[in-house]
C-alpha cells in the first residue's frame, strides 16, 4: 500500500487525497481558513503552507536514489506548498510546523499579515470564542504586530439580505461565502467586490441576499464578517450550551445544534451528517427558534364554567380521564401528530387501543411546491414517516367532517397539533365536543375550544425519535429545561451545559424561562392510568422505543444506542402498509 | 561606449546595420493588402500547404529557433507548445496575451498598431502547430482604439478566408476572437487571464494543473505574448537557424526594446537581443536627458530589480547577462533614471502601483503590498526610522514565494533591490535616531548586494 510520511510518522493510504484533508483526517491539525471539504479549493489564505518532498527518482533505473545509509533521498519542492492543493503521492514526505522551522515561520508571518488590517475587535465580535482566526492567531501567530499604520476601513453593518449582516473590515477574503453561493446553493448572489486589500463580499447593486440557504455563509465565515442579523450581539458563545439534535421544520430532519442560554433558544446551527444534510441547514430551519421561547403556555388548564382556568397537573389529568371515560370509545377521535415523536404517537396508539377506540389519525401539513429537492421539503412536519410506520394514517377529512356533522364524534384527543388552524374543524364545530389538547404555544387556534389543555414539551425540551422522509430514525435530546422534576430529561441533558448549574443567584438566570410543560410520554401514561389502563414505562421513552423497535419491523434496529448522534437508516416499508 | 579590454562585447553583432523585421519600415503595413505585398501570409501558406511540414515540425522549428517568451518570464516557446497534449475530441485554445500593462512596457502596442498581421499570422501558425480550434486575443481594455483597429483587419482576414473555416482551402480551420479586458494588471498573468476570459474575476489559478492540461474552460490551452507570436512567421520564413543566430545565443531573436524615462529619445526600438545596455542608452536612445549622469536602470518593466549605474558596465540585454548582473530581462521595457532621481520617491510610486493592482486573493500579497507602500511612503515623507528598512526586507521574505502567482514576487523584487542597492538614499531620508549611537543599528551598506 502506498505511504506518506508526515512529521516523521508514516501513514498508509488508499485513493486520492489532498495533503491538508489527509492530515485533518489523520488528526494532524494544520491551520487553514479558506479550505472547506464541500467546496472548490482556492488556496488563497496561504495559511496551510507545508514543506513537501518526493523521493528522488533515478532517471535510468526508475528507482528512488538512496544515500550512503540506504535512506531514500528526498527532493524538496523549492517553495513551501499550500497543502490543500497538493496531491498525496507514494513516498511523499511532509513537514508541518511541528517539525520544520521554516513552515512555522511562514504560518506565523501569514497570520501577522492576516491581522494587520483586521479590526481586532474580538471583545465585541460575535465570532470570538469560536473564531478560527482568533484561535489560530493565538496558536500559531506572532506575539505582536509590527504594523504601525492606519488600518483599511471598509463598510460595517451592511445588511446583505434579510438575515445576514456584513462587517467588511473583519473579512479576510477567504471566498468561502461566494463559493457557497456559486457552488452549493447555486444562487450566485455573492461576489467579491473591489480589488486587493479593499475587497469584500457583496451582492450585485440593488439585489438582496435572500438565498433560502443564506445563513450557511455565517457558519462558513472563518471570522466575524458575516453574522446573523437577529443573533448578532445577543450572546457570547461561551454563555450558551449547544445540544446536538435535529430540526423539525420539515421532513428532512436536518441535524443541528440548539444553542441555549438561560433556557432560551437563541440560535440554531447545522451539525454535520453526511447522510442527511451534510454541512448545511436552510434558513427556514434556523429562524424558527423563537417559537421555543415565545407564547409558551404557563401550565395546564381545564374548562370550568365555560372558561379555561389554570389548574394543577393532577387536576388536569383527572379531568382528561373523566372526559375520556364519559363517552363511548367509538365516539372518540384520536389525532396523532407528525410533529410529535414516535414514542408519543406510539403511546397514543396504545391508549386508543386500550380504550377500544379507532386507531389514531394524523393531520398532514404539506405545502405543494414549497420544497426544493434539497433540504427543504413540501412536508412541513418532521415525523409523517414515523406516523405511517406506526400505522397511523393521514386523516380522511371528508369522513371526519361528515362524522362531525352527524354528531358521531363526542371527544377529540389532539396530540401536539392544531386541527383548527389546519382547517379540519372550525372552533364553532368543536363547541359541543370535548377537546383534550396537547399544545406547544398559546397561539394554538384549537386552544380556545379545548376542555383540557396540556402544555407539551417541544423538540428542544424532550427525548424522542423522529423518522425523516427517507426513513432515517434520529434522536432528539433536551436542550433546555422545563419546570418540575423529570429524571429522564435530567439524565439526557448534556453534561457540558454551561448553565446546568444555574441557580436563582446567577445574574442571568430567570425561572420564567423554564416552561411549565411536560413531554407527552409523561402525560399519556398519567391519563392512561386514570382511565384504568396503566402503562409501565418506568425508564421513559428509551424503553418505549425499545418496545417499538422490537415489536414493529418498520423500526427494527432503532434503539437509542444505535441511533446515537447520526441516526439509523430504517428498512424501507411501503407507506400505507398495515403494521 | 567603447568596449574596454576584458569586458563582454555586444552580442548583437553589427546592430547598427540591423534591418527591422518585426516592425519593418513599410508605410501602411497594418493593412492586409500592404502586408501581403510584402510577403505577408506566405509563412502561413507554406505551413498549411507544404505536406512535408507537419504540426510537430513547426513546433520543432520554434524549439530549435530558441525563441523565448517575450511576455516577461522568458520561457522557451517551443517547449511550451510541446506541453499541449495530443489532440483528442476536446476543444483546444490559444490565448494571445495582449494585456500589456507592466509599467514601462509598451512594445506590444506598437506591434498591434503597425504590424498586427504579423501577430495574426503567428497566431494562425501556432494554431496549426498545436492543432488549436480557436484563439482569443485578450487585449488590455485601455487599448480600445487598437482593438477597433485590429478588428478591422481581422474582419478582412475572415472575408479573405485566412481565418475561419477551411483556411486557404486547406481544410484547416481556426477562429480568432478579439477579447477586451477590463483594466486589471493581474489579468496579464496567464491563469487570471483565462479566468477573466471565462467571465470570472481575474484571480490567478494555482498550478498544477497547468493551462496545457486544464486551461480556458478546463480545456488544453496555451498562452503566448503578442511579440512571441509575431516572431513565429519570421522563424518559418527565415528559418530557425537565422533566428537562433540573431542576437544572444541563449536568448536569441529580434526584440522590441521599449525605452522610457530620462533619455533624449524614448521609444520602441527593434534590435537583436544581447545589445549592450550602454549602446541602447547612449546611442539608440540618444543618451541621458540634459547630459546628466545615469543613476539607475530597470531593464524589463517595473517588476524587475533595478540596476545601479555602476552595475551595467558591459551588461547586455539578454536573460543570462542580466541575471549575472542581478536583474531580469522581463519585457524589455527599459526605464532609465538619471542622477537627480529620488529613488525613495520612485519606489513609493512603484509600491503604490502594486498595492493598487494586487488582486487580493492571497493573504501575503493582499496585505503585504499595502504595508510595503505605507512604509516606503513614511520614509519618503521623512517620518521613517532606520528599522523600517530592515522591516521592508523582512516583509519581502514574508511575501515572496508564498502566493499563487508571481505578483507578490514582482512587488517584492523592486523593493528589496532598491533598498539594498540604494540604501544610503533611504537612510538619508530616515529620521535620525534619538538614542545614543549604536542603540538603533541599521544592517548597513555592507549587506547590500
Amino acid at each position: 500500500m502506498p505511504t506518506i510520511t508526515i512529521d516523521g510518522t508514516t501513514y498508509e493510504y488508499e485513493g486520492d487525497h489532498k495533503v491538508l484533508q489527509f492530515c485533518l483526517d489523520e488528526g494532524v491539525e494544520l491551520p487553514h481558513f479558506c479550505y472547506h471539504p464541500a467546496m472548490s479549493i482556492p488556496a488563497n489564505c496561504r495559511q496551510c503552507l507545508v514543506k513537501v518532498g518526493t523521493p528522488k527518482i533515478n532517471r535510468e533505473t526508475g528507482e528512488p536514489e538512496r544515500d550512503d545509509d540506504g535512506n531514500v533521498q528526498i527532493q524538496w519542492f523549492p517553495k513551501l506548498q499550500a497543502s490543500c492543493t497538493v496531491d498525496v503521492q507514494d513516498g511523499m514526505v511532509v513537514k508541518t510546523h511541528r517539525s520544520d522551522e521554516e513552515v512555522q515561520a511562514a504560518q506565523k508571518d501569514n497570520l501577522e499579515l492576516l491581522l494587520i488590517n483586521h479590526p481586532l475587535d474580538c471583545p465585541i465580535c460575535d465570532q470570538a470564542g469560536h473564531c478560527p482566526l482568533q484561535i489560530q492567531a493565538y496558536k500559531y501567530g506572532p506575539e505582536g504586530s509590527r504594523f504601525e499604520f492606519r488600518k483599511v476601513h471598509k463598510p460595517k453593518r451592511v445588511k446583505l439580505g434579510p438575515r445576514v449582516t456584513l462587517d467588511a473590515e473583519r473579512c479576510i477574503n477567504c471566498t468561502r461565502c461566494t463559493r457557497f453561493t456559486d457552488e452549493v446553493s447555486e444562487s450566485g448572489q455573492l461576489t467579491i467586490n473591489q480589488r486587493g486589500v479593499k475587497n469584500y463580499p457583496l451582492t450585485a447593486p440593488g439585489e438582496d441576499f435572500d438565498d433560502p440557504y443564506s445563513m450557511n455563509t455565517i457558519d462558513l465565515c472563518p471570522v466575524g464578517a458575516l453574522t446573523a442579523s437577529d443573533f448578532r450581539f445577543k450572546a457570547r458563545i461561551w454563555e450558551m450550551s449547544s445540544t446536538p439534535s435535529i430540526t423539525t421544520t420539515n421532513a428532512t430532519g436536518s441535524n443541528c445544534q440548539y444553542w441555549v442560554r438561560d433556557n432560551l433558544v437563541l440560535r440554531i446551527t447545522p451539525r454535520q451528517n453526511m447522510a442527511v444534510n451534510e454541512y448545511w441547514l436552510p434558513d427556514e430551519d434556523r429562524t424558527v427558534y423563537e417559537q421555543f421561547n415565545n407564547d409558551r403556555p404557563t401550565g395546564p388548564q381545564i374548562r370550568t364554567g365555560g372558561n379555561l382556568a389554570e389548574a394543577r397537573w393532577p387536576q388536569a389529568y383527572a379531568r382528561a380521564a373523566q372526559d375520556l371515560s364519559s363517552v363511548d370509545p367509538s365516539e372518540i377521535l384520536f389525532l396523532g401528530s407528525a410533529h410529535a415523536t414516535v414514542e408519543d404517537n406510539y403511546l397514543l396508539t396504545q391508549l386508543a387501543d386500550a380504550l377500544g377506540a379507532d386507531a389514531p389519525r394524523y393531520i398532514p401539513h404539506v405545502e405543494p411546491g414549497a420544497g426544493d429537492d434539497w433540504l427543504i421539503t413540501d412536508d412541513k412536519t418532521p415525523n409523517a414517516q414515523g406516523c405511517e410506520r406506526l400505522g397511523i394514517r393521514a386523516v380522511d377529512e371528508q369522513m371526519i367532517r361528515s362524522k362531525m356533522d352527524a354528531g358521531e364524534i363526542k371527544l377529540v384527543y389532539v396530540l401536539e397539533d392544531d386541527p383548527v388552524a389546519a382547517g379540519l374543524f372550525t372552533e364553532e364545530q368543536l363547541k359541543g365536543v370535548s377537546v383534550i389538547l396537547h399544545h406547544y404555544n398559546t397561539t394554538n387556534q384549537t386552544l380556545p375550544a379545548a376542555d383540557v389543555a396540556l402544555p407539551a414539551a417541544m423538540v428542544v425540551e424532550t427525548v424522542g425519535t423522529y423518522v425523516n422522509q427517507d426513513g432515517r430514525a434520529q434522536r432528539v435530546r433536551p436542550a433546555k429545561e422545563i419546570r418540575g422534576v423529570n429524571r429522564t430529561l435530567m439524565m439526557e441533558m448534556g453534561k457540558a451545559r454551561q448553565d446546568t448549574h444555574g441557580t436563582p443567584f446567577d445574574k442571568w438566570y430567570n425561572e420564567e424561562n423554564r416552561v411549565n410543560c411536560k413531554p407527552s410520554w409523561e402525560l399519556l401514561p398519567e391519563i392512561a392510568e386514570r382511565v384504568g389502563h396503566p402503562m409501565d414505562y418506568a425508564k421513559g421513552p428509551k424503553q418505549v422505543m425499545d418496545e417499538v423497535q422490537s415489536t414493529l419491523d418498520a423500526f427494527a434496529g432503532a434503539t437509542y444506542d444505535a441511533m446515537g448522534l447520526k441516526g439509523v437508516q430504517l428498512e424501507d416499508v411501503e407507506t400505507g402498509e398495515t403494521v | 561606449m567603447e568596449a574596454t579590454n576584458g569586458t563582454p562585447q555586444s552580442k548583437a553583432g553589427d546592430w547598427r546595420s540591423y534591418e527591422r523585421v518585426l516592425l519593418p519600415p513599410v508605410k501602411d503595413l497594418h493593412r492586409l493588402e500592404v502586408y501581403e505585398q510584402h510577403g505577408g501570409y506566405d509563412a502561413l501558406r507554406t505551413v498549411l500547404t507544404d505536406d512535408s511540414l507537419t504540426p510537430g515540425d513547426v513546433t520543432q522549428a520554434v524549439k530549435e529557433s530558441g525563441l523565448r517568451g517575450r511576455g516577461g518570464a522568458g520561457f522557451s516557446t517551443g517547449m511550451k507548445w510541446s506541453f499541449m497534449p495530443e489532440p483528442d475530441d476536446r476543444p483546444r485554445y490559444l490565448a494571445c496575451n495582449a494585456d500589456e500593462s507592466e509599467p514601462g512596457t509598451f512594445k506590444d502596442r506598437q506591434l498591434m498598431e503597425y504590424n498586427p498581421h504579423l501577430m495574426f499570422e503567428g497566431i494562425l501558425i501556432a494554431c496549426y502547430a498545436m492543432q488549436i480550434d480557436a484563439c482569443y486575443v485578450y487585449t488590455r481594455g485601455e487599448y480600445v482604439d487598437w482593438i477597433d483597429h485590429m478588428q478591422v483587419e481581422l474582419d478582412k482576414l475572415y472575408d479573405k478566408g485566412y481565418v475561419g473555416d477551411n483556411i486557404m482551402g486547406t481544410g484547416f480551420s481556426t477562429e480568432i476572437v478579439m477579447h477586451k479586458g477590463a483594466g486589471a494588471y493581474i489579468c496579464g498573468e496567464e491563469t487570471s487571464l483565462l479566468e477573466s476570459l471565462e467571465g470570472k474575476r481575474g484571480y490567478p489559478r494555482y498550478k498544477p494543473p497547468f493551462p496545457a492540461q486544464k486551461g480556458a474552460w478546463s480545456q488544453p490551452t496555451t498562452i503566448n505574448n503578442v511579440e512571441t507570436l509575431a516572431c513565429v512567421p519570421l522563424i518559418v520564413n527565415r528559418g530557425a537557424e537565422w533566428f537562433a543566430s540573431t542576437g544572444a545565443e541563449q536568448h536569441p531573436g529580434p526584440v522590441l526594446y521599449g525605452i522610457s524615462g530620462h533619455v533624449n529619445r524614448p521609444g520602441v526600438y527593434e534590435y537583436p537581443t544581447g545589445m549592450l545596455i550602454t549602446d541602447l542608452i547612449d546611442e539608440v536612445a540618444g543618451g541621458v536627458r540634459g547630459g546628466k549622469a545615469l543613476k539607475a536602470l530597470i531593464p524589463g518593466g517595473a517588476s524587475v530589480p533595478p540596476l545601479r549605474a555602476d552595475m551595467i558596465e558591459g551588461v547586455t540585454m539578454d536573460a543570462e547577462s542580466l541575471r549575472e548582473a542581478g536583474s531580469l530581462f522581463g519585457t524589455g521595457g527599459m526605464l532609465i533614471l538619471d542622477e537627480d532621481t529620488d529613488m525613495v520617491s520612485w519606489l513609493r510610486r512603484v509600491t503604490h502601483f502594486y498595492q493598487h493592482e494586487s488582486c487580493g486573493q492571497c493573504t501575503p500579497c493582499r496585505e503585504g503590498t499595502g504595508w510595503l507602500e505605507q512604509i516606503v511612503t513614511r520614509i519618503d515623507e521623512g517620518e521613517g526610522r532606520l528599522r523600517d528598512l530592515d522591516l521592508l526586507l523582512e516583509l519581502g521574505d514574508q511575501m515572496e514565494g508564498r502566493t499563487i502567482c508571481a505578483f507578490a514576487d514582482a512587488a517584492v523584487w523592486p523593493v528589496r533591490n532598491t533598498v539594498k542597492r540604494f540604501r544610503e538614499e533611504f537612510e538619508a531620508k530616515c529620521k535620525k535616531s534619538v538614542h545614543p549611537t549604536g542603540a538603533e543599528v541599521s544592517a548597513g551598506a555592507e549587506t547590500a548586494a
